[in-house]
């Protein structure tokens, strides 16, 4: 560790400070918000605090329809199902997604030759994802999978494919081939050194690009804009139409909806930080 | 237990030859050392034994059956990898009992095979630990425990010591020659060390760009290198090769060392090999080991360029131009570099090549 200098020590904290300032407040913001009745959240109250004044649960409470508080506008639905529209889109999308890109990763990591698939595949994403809604819609639509979480989660495996493919590829890549060698010459099958030896030994890699994955899907808007109209929308899609003629946008529900939404990533990414921290050790190999 | 034979073995990568045509009958139960500079085709050849490559041309034959197209998985070798390929996701009783478990054994022999190899190795109080911590020495230690388990009848070790420490280096040189007595398999190592090859090997394989240069037992090799290329190679530091021509003069055939103002005699033997020789450019080769002071003043004076000194023996680096010398003494030698010493080479030691084509002169 070399010795830096006092001003730079400075400017390191002052970056560091001002980088976590851009990303944190405006979360801390709409949880303060979640938090606040609507006098404190609205154009009216004027009176705009970091802390909220009456602290209450009221905003969780009217998106999921159990409000007895003033919030005039009546809801036409609750927050659950776009809730749980988003939960089975995002996950049976990132399954699909997943289990897709990694066997082709290994396969092309492996026996694969020439650059032409693997570029096939990232070029899906070269083109704005706006470009192919609409065939998609009239696809979608002929398949009878517009306004369904089964058509969303397709949509998004596909969507999400290249990611998942490219991110695995290169963990393969890296992995050391003696390793799987080491396997076969014991006499294991191909099949076999891939689900006792690769799999397990890809788990952090498979945590990692999983979630990437998953955020992917679970921020989406503009797919689910289009594929869905009513029974299926998700929570992206419900929160833009939290809002009323006549108090303008719903600020407190938006937050309290934007706080559970962070819910998923967030648990996800703590469940899996000790792999993301630990990495990839493969074999202790010392190369 | 079982012979190995290669047979016009060759491998092409693309447009590179990695080996060309290399034949080598390896005996059973034999330990037989695969030794070269890196990229000289060792490793390849290994791979090929294994199965882990088909060869280009050519065929590999255990016990006289022909082992191309038959999986590496069926053909009954044992594989030590340099990087050690322990499976990080499993503890080390697991790594151990991993061949077996593949094998379909029941766990009660299992378990008493795990106990007996961890307890050769040295391996008991860590059987439960995972395996992805454990020191180079102990990987090393499992890599060797995982493949010796399942007892294969062929043993295929790629530069296994490259990456430990000196010390646990010639511990372990001792034991895989230990296990080796007491399995007899047939074992085939890949080295680059030829102290390893040497201690090790009942037979050498030299190879160098491809091409298999001389196989012999050890002492063979060293004391008989067929080619200018093995005489450099083994020994530490290499043999001297002196460029010279062979003359006849009344003290019989000499080998004229021009720069050096000196004709050395030879012994009867390479004398009467050489003679066919006469009259030719020859490169005069000696061992380090076998220059000696000469206190009398009688032999070639020499200046002392540059002395090291590793604890029992001392390397003094002689001579200037393109005729130097290297030669290997006692440590308490008083060679001192910048002063000029007598020394004198024992004839019978004296090797003789042909310096156009490299190739060691000797009786036919």
């Amino acid at each position: 560790m070399m010795n830096r200098s006092v001003p730079f020590e400075i400017f390191r904290y002052a970056t560091i400070l001002l980088a976590l300032a851009i990303t944190l407040v405006p979360t801390l913001w709409m949880a303060s918000m979640a938090f606040k009745p609507i006098a404190e959240w609205s154009a009216a109250g004027a009176d705009l605090t970091w802390w909220p004044k009456n602290p209450t649960l009221d905003n969780f409470r009217f998106i999921f329809g159990t409000s007895t508080s003033d919030l005039i506008v009546a809801l036409d639905r609750t927050a659950g199902k776009p809730i749980l529209s988003s939960l089975l889109s995002a996950v049976f999308g990132t399954l699909i997604a997943m289990s897709c890109g990694t066997a082709a990763a290994y396969g092309l990591s492996r026996f694969g030759s020439g650059q032409n698939l693997p570029l096939a595949l990232i070029q899906l994403r070269l083109f704005p994802p706006m470009a192919v809604m609409i065939p998609v819609m009239i696809m979608w639509a002929f398949l009878g999978l517009v306004d369904s979480w089964w058509g969303l989660a397709l949509i998004y495996g596909i969507v999400t494919l290249p990611f998942a493919f490219w991110l695995m590829k290169t963990f393969f890549d890296d992995m050391p081939r003696e390793i799987e060698d080491a396997a076969l010459v014991e006499g294991c099958s191909r099949t076999r050194v891939f689900m006792k030896i690769t799999l397990p030994m890809m788990r952090p890699a498979l945590a990692s690009s999983a979630l990437f994955v998953f955020i992917l899907n679970w921020s989406d808007y503009l797919i689910a804009l289009l594929l869905t109209t009513r029974e299926w929308v998700t929570i992206p899609v419900y929160m833009a139409s939290l809002s009323s003629s006549m108090t303008g946008q719903l600020y407190g529900a938006k937050a309290a909806l934007g706080l559970i939404a962070a819910v998923p990533p967030v648990v996800m990414g703590i469940a899996i930080q000790r792999h993301l921290v630990r990495g990839l050790t493969f074999g202790a190999l010392k190369q | 237990m079982t012979a190995i034979h290669l047979e016009n073995l060759v491998k092409r990568f693309g447009a590179f030859t990695a080996l060309k045509t290399m034949d080598l009958e390896i005996r059973d139960g034999e330990f037989m050392a695969l030794l070269g500079p890196s990229g000289c085709g060792k490793s390849t050849t290994m791979n090929m034994i294994a199965g882990m490559e088909g060869p280009s041309e050519g065929r590999i034959l255990f016990d006289g059956r022909d082992m191309n197209g038959v999986a590496m998985g069926r053909r009954g070798v044992g594989f030590v990898f340099q990087n050690y390929a322990i499976f990080t996701h499993m503890n080390v009783y697991d790594n151990l009992a991993y061949g077996l478990r593949v094998r379909g054994l029941p766990d009660a022999e299992i378990d008493s095979r795990v106990k007996k190899i961890a307890d050769f190795l040295q391996l008991t109080p860590l059987l439960k630990q995972p395996s992805a911590k454990l020191s180079v020495n102990i990987l090393q230690r499992l890599a060797i425990g995982r493949s010796a388990i399942v007892e294969p009848a062929i043993f295929l070790l790629d530069e296994p010591l490259s990456n430990v420490d000196a010390a646990f280096r010639a511990v372990m040189r001792t034991e895989l020659k230990h296990l080796q007595r007491q399995f007899r398999q047939t074992m085939v190592y890949v080295t680059h060390d030829q102290l390893e090859a040497m201690t090790m090997a009942d037979r050498i394989a030299v190879m160098d760009h491809g091409v298999l240069q001389q196989v012999g037992t050890p002492l063979e090799v060293y004391n008989n290198p067929v080619n200018l290329f093995v005489a450099g190679f083994i020994g530490s530091p290499g043999m001297n090769l002196l460029r010279g021509s062979l003359a006849d003069s009344d003290r019989g055939l000499v080998v004229d060392l021009g720069e050096l103002g000196l004709t050395a005699p030879l012994s009867p033997e390479v004398a009467a090999a050489a003679r066919a020789h006469a009259g030719r450019e020859v490169v005069y080769g000696f061992r380090p080991e076998r220059v000696s002071l000469s206190v009398t003043g009688e032999g070639v004076p020499m200046p002392v360029t540059f002395v090291e000194r590793i604890g029992a023996r001392t390397i003094a680096h002689l001579g200037t131009g393109a005729q130097r010398v290297k030669a290997v003494f006692d440590n308490d030698v008083t060679a001192e570099s910048g002063t000029t010493v007598s020394v004198a080479v024992e004839p019978a030691s004296v090797r003789l090549f042909d310096a156009a084509t490299g190739i060691a002169i000797r009786e036919a």
